[in-house]
């Protein structure tokens, strides 16, 4: 009989009664191979790895991480809640010592979902590492935390969330933005003037296969994660660099998935994307859960897997360790960026689309440069479908003068924004306040 | 007229009920090495001045099957085990002749390495060559597709005296447990059938013309001669028999706990709304997982001859079990002889009780009265810290839908039943502990029996559909045929609810169509580059365990039958 080398606790919710739309690649019968497959192969009867129902993420766990507007409800329904409740108890499982590891295997995903939440971008509405980050710092005390997103698009949302803040280190590994949604997530984006360097984006050409993919992971990732000595390691687990993915071009395999999470070895998986879900899912999902609990996954392989046909050219090999030097030359001396600065404040305006419900964003992001504290911040926002809203966020280390101006501006707010939320990280503070 | 006999390993009960009239009971002590002798003193027993052709149903709950297991007097099993990739089935190597024969299908069922044949060859070769006769027949995915299972049992042709066929045993996935469950099935069927014959000649004796059940560990019934086909299922049928025999003998719906205490261990089930709970894939065979319904029950170190020992200061009480209390003649202090000294309880020679616990407390400074409280108080501790873990563990089960997550009703137990030997003793003292009601019901120390006299056929199946490929599948029946591309849920979940009552007529059980429960039912989309190309449908239908009528009196003597 096998037994775990690491206990593992698995949160296996695949929502079997929730869709995008019928034929949405977000739809119930996402995870139902993927749990076949678990149950022919007892993944539960093995010593050391247990299975767990999600919590329900409240409205506070969710004002947290983000700005939702108009509200939490109108942004988000049970299926987001159950699922960011899933991250959160695989962190309360790893954090409470329950588990030494844990697995969110959980949908819908999150890491498109930004610092604002205006509705559904890339299937995500909000953002389920960011809610569970925010819970683990709320009743463990502050952290470093490192998110490696592993999903085959870029990590967008998570990236914008943790933009400004130094304790969290967010690496994002997915093809090339040249050639996939969401056509972001290239070198130079790393991170706020708060947070230089603390975001790193790692590029690959489409057809990368194991060998590239954990090259960058042993070159790259591994170094960063040495040198940043985080307390928690997430990896934001999307599936989506398969051979087999309807909606992506890599040529990563289960063995590599599992290999991977070998090398890495995170404290909490949280599943984003990946949808092959009869090619691919049963068995990457496998492959990583037996890699997390140290069992041997040798003989977990897709049953059409051919490592020779799906390796990469050389061409693209010496592409991925180009990129690779620069990406990592790029975390030891980052490139100061190029920041724009209106009095004592650092300003960035963006335009934000919503795939998924069509809407528009205009934001207009106020951070006070602040030689006491990582700085007041504002976040101006309005969409195609409401009118401008304010988002007020004090840091966790905010100085007084900060924390005056702040709530000056959430206080008087009312007479121009229509909706305004409080996000006082210092105090614990999280409101709404509705225009007058 | 109904008879229920239940084999424990100390005694064996007995009881003849009419309708909901409990007749007659009786004790008789287990032979171990001839359960027949124990069967035959008790139905004497309770047969004596009834006219025995009154009597329609028998049923026996026996642990002939888990004491071939325990005690290791099973038959040698041929596994003939086929697997591709995944894990490694080596790694549920079972018994001495265990094969593994290369194939594999994959989670559809679809074929993706074709069985070999050379493999398989050589497994029989050996086989022969060492005289094996019973077999086990396993493949990865099996109930996706049998194919490779009947491939296998097809090349065994008259090789084999028996074969047991994965697919045929359940619908359900989990390899692992497939493989154990199989191998057990075969380990202990030429046993069983022994025992069913001797067993049916001697009712003959009795002039009973009943027919006659299996006691299962779901808690229901199988028909002896489905039994000879499935004779695991007759493993560790005891504790369902007593979880039933409460509810016959009790009228709750609520939530509640039943405790059994027994002299090594107590066991505790949990009721929702009434009804047990049960396993959710199957209960462990020597620690392995297998596919055996069962009625949920988690066994607990603490009974009447739980071992007191003192270390370092601190008092504890069982797991361990030296032998039968002081008061009995037992050679150090237990459980029981601190009740004694307590004054809780009068149980055999009391001094000898005393003089135990004084001889220990002595030895640590502690009066004996001291070490009784205690050690009573350290098997309250450990009784209360399982009981509290079940019922959380119980509430927090995986669910799979957000309507089950927002639904879910959690369950909380107000009541505690408590039987077993000790049963009298303990309830104040729980009651106290736990904050619960603590009821004994009447005729606990016969309530097996009742159970297994008043219990039902229990039965289950899983069907599956696949409109993209036009398939229905059975596993259990052996049914794989094709379907209209139309085929829907309601007519997926007709289909489980006739072909269920079919095999239920077929074994001689008729029972009303509502009796059949339908537990799964969903139709999932199935999308193949980005349009709808069917329908995968799951539907599971049982029927639970249930009595068929409760007792009205408990104003029957016990007769014991033999030396006890």
């Amino acid at each position: 009989m096998l037994k775990a080398t690491t206990s593992l606790g698995v949160i296996f919710f695949p929502a079997f009664d929730w869709a995008i739309s019928p034929t949405h690649p977000e739809r119930e019968e996402r995870l139902l191979y993927t749990q076949d497959q678990f149950r022919e192969e007892g993944l539960f009867d093995i010593e050391g790895i247990s299975e767990h129902r999600p919590l329900l993420a409240t409205d506070q766990d969710i004002m947290r991480a983000h700005f939702c507007f108009p509200s939490v409800e109108a942004v988000c329904t049970e299926s987001h809640r159950i699922s960011a409740g899933g991250a959160i108890q695989a962190a309360r499982l790893v954090l409470e010592q329950e588990t030494r590891r844990a697995f969110a295997l959980v949908r819908p995903p999150g890491h498109h979902a930004m610092k604002v939440v205006h509705g559904n971008r890339g299937f995500c509405n909000i953002n389920i590492e960011a809610v569970m980050v925010e819970w683990i710092r709320e009743h463990y005390g502050r952290k470093r935390i490192a998110i490696i997103d592993t999903d085959c698009h870029h990590g967008d949302g998570t990236q914008d969330v943790y933009w400004h803040d130094p304790d969290v280190l967010f690496i994002s590994l997915h093809q090339d933005g040249r050639t996939l949604y969401p056509g972001s997530g290239f070198p130079n984006e790393n991170g706020g003037p708060r947070a230089l360097g603390k975001t790193v984006n790692l590029p690959l050409p489409p057809r990368t296969s194991d060998d590239g993919y954990l090259y960058a992971i042993e070159q790259v990732v591994l170094p960063i994660l040495a040198d940043f000595k985080p307390d928690l390691v997430i990896n934001s687990a999307g599936q989506d660099n398969h051979y087999s993915d309807p909606i992506t071009n890599m040529q990563f395999s289960a063995q590599g998935y599992a290999k991977l999470n070998e090398l890495l070895k995170p404290d909490i998986a949280v599943l984003e994307g990946g949808y092959s879900i009869k090619g691919a899912l049963p068995y990457v999902n496998l492959g990583i859960c037996l890699a997390m609990a140290g069992c041997d996954y040798s003989a977990v392989r897709e049953p059409d897997y051919n490592h020779a046909s799906l390796r990469e050219s050389a061409e693209i090999m010496e592409t991925i360790k180009q990129t690779c030097a620069y990406v990592l030359d790029g975390y030891f001396h980052p490139p100061k960026g190029d920041f724009e600065k209106k009095g004592e404040y650092f300003i960035r305006e963006r335009k934000i689309y919503y795939d998924t419900d069509g809407i528009l964003e205009k934001q207009r992001e106020e951070l006070k440069d602040c030689d006491q504290c990582r700085g007041l911040r504002l976040i101006k926002t309005g969409s195609s479908h409401l009118l401008p809203c304010l988002g007020v966020e004090l840091p966790i280390d905010c100085c007084p003068a900060c924390e005056r101006e702040g709530y000056e501006a959430f206080a008087s707010s009312g007479t121009e924004f229509h909706i305004t939320q409080l996000l006082d990280q210092k105090n614990k503070q999280f409101r709404y306040l509705s225009k007058k | 007229m109904r008879i229920g006999i239940d084999i424990g390993g100390t005694h064996t009960d007995g009881v003849l009920i009419d309708g909901n009239h409990l007749v007659a009971a009786a004790k008789a002590p287990t032979h171990p090495h001839n359960l027949l002798a124990s069967i035959n003193q008790v139905l004497q027993a309770i047969l004596t001045g009834q006219d025995p052709v009154r009597v329609q149903t028998l049923n026996l709950s026996t642990t002939l099957t888990t004491n071939a297991i325990v005690t290791g007097t099973t038959e040698p099993v041929g596994m003939l085990v086929s697997a591709g990739p995944g894990i490694a089935p080596s790694h549920y190597r079972i018994g001495d002749h265990y094969h593994l024969v290369y194939g594999s299908l994959d989670h559809l069922g679809t074929e993706t390495s074709a069985l070999d044949e050379q493999d398989l060859e050589e497994a029989l070769a050996d086989c022969r060559a060492q005289g094996v006769k019973c077999f086990g027949v396993a493949s990865k995915f099996s109930p996706r597709n049998p194919a490779h299972e009947n491939q296998m049992v097809e090349a065994l042709g008259n090789q084999a005296d028996f074969v047991s066929c994965g697919h045929l045993l359940s619908g359900q996935l989990n390899f692992g447990r497939r493989i154990h469950t199989l191998y057990y099935n075969s380990a202990v069927w030429r046993t069983f059938r022994t025992f069913a014959a001797a067993l049916n000649a001697s009712l003959k004796g009795f002039q009973l013309e009943a027919e006659v059940n299996i006691l299962k560990a779901d808690g229901g019934t199988m028909p002896l001669a489905r039994a000879q086909q499935m004779p695991v299922q007759s493993i560790f049928s005891g504790p369902a028999a007593s979880v039933m025999g409460i509810l016959a003998t009790t009228r709750m719906n609520q939530d509640l706990l039943a405790l059994d205490i027994g002299g090594t261990t107590s066991d505790i089930a949990v009721f929702a709304g009434g009804q047990p709970l049960l396993e959710r894939e199957g209960i462990a065979i020597e620690k392995r997982p297998t596919l055996v319904r069962a009625i949920r029950v988690e066994s607990i170190g603490i009974g009447g001859d739980s071992s007191i020992q003192v270390v370092e200061g601190r008092v504890t009480t069982g797991p361990q079990r030296l032998g039968p209390c002081m008061a009995a003649g037992g050679p150090a202090p237990s459980l029981m002889d601190a009740l004694n000294v307590a004054g809780m309880a009068t149980f055999g020679e009391v001094d000898r009780s005393l003089q135990g616990l004084a001889a220990l407390a002595a030895e640590h400074q502690l009066t004996p009265e001291q070490l009784a409280k205690a050690a009573i108080e350290a098997a309250l501790d450990t009784l209360a810290a399982k009981i509290t873990g079940l019922v959380r563990e119980v509430n927090t089960k995986p669910v799979y839908t957000i309507h089950e997550i927002l639904t879910d009703r959690e369950i909380i137990p107000d009541r505690l039943i408590v039987i077993g030997g000790p049963a009298a003793v303990f309830k104040d003292l729980l009651a106290a502990q736990l904050g619960l009601e603590v009821v004994v019901p009447p005729l606990y120390e016969v309530a097996n029996a009742i159970g297994a006299a008043l219990t039902r056929t229990t039965s289950h199946l899983t069907l599956t559909a696949d409109t993209a490929r036009s398939r229905l599948s059975v596993p259990m029946l052996g049914i794989f045929r094709p379907i209209a591309r139309g085929f829907s849920l309601q007519e997926a979940i007709a289909e489980a609810k006739k072909l269920l009552a079919a095999d239920l007529d077929q074994a001689g059980v008729a029972l009303p169509d509502d009796e059949i429960q339908i537990t799964q039912a969903d139709a999932f989309n199935m999308v193949d580059g980005g349009y709808t190309s069917g329908k995968n449908i799951r539907v599971e239908a049982q029927v639970r365990p249930a009595l068929v009528s409760r007792l009205e009196n408990s104003d029957v003597a016990l007769r014991i039958a033999g030396a006890l």
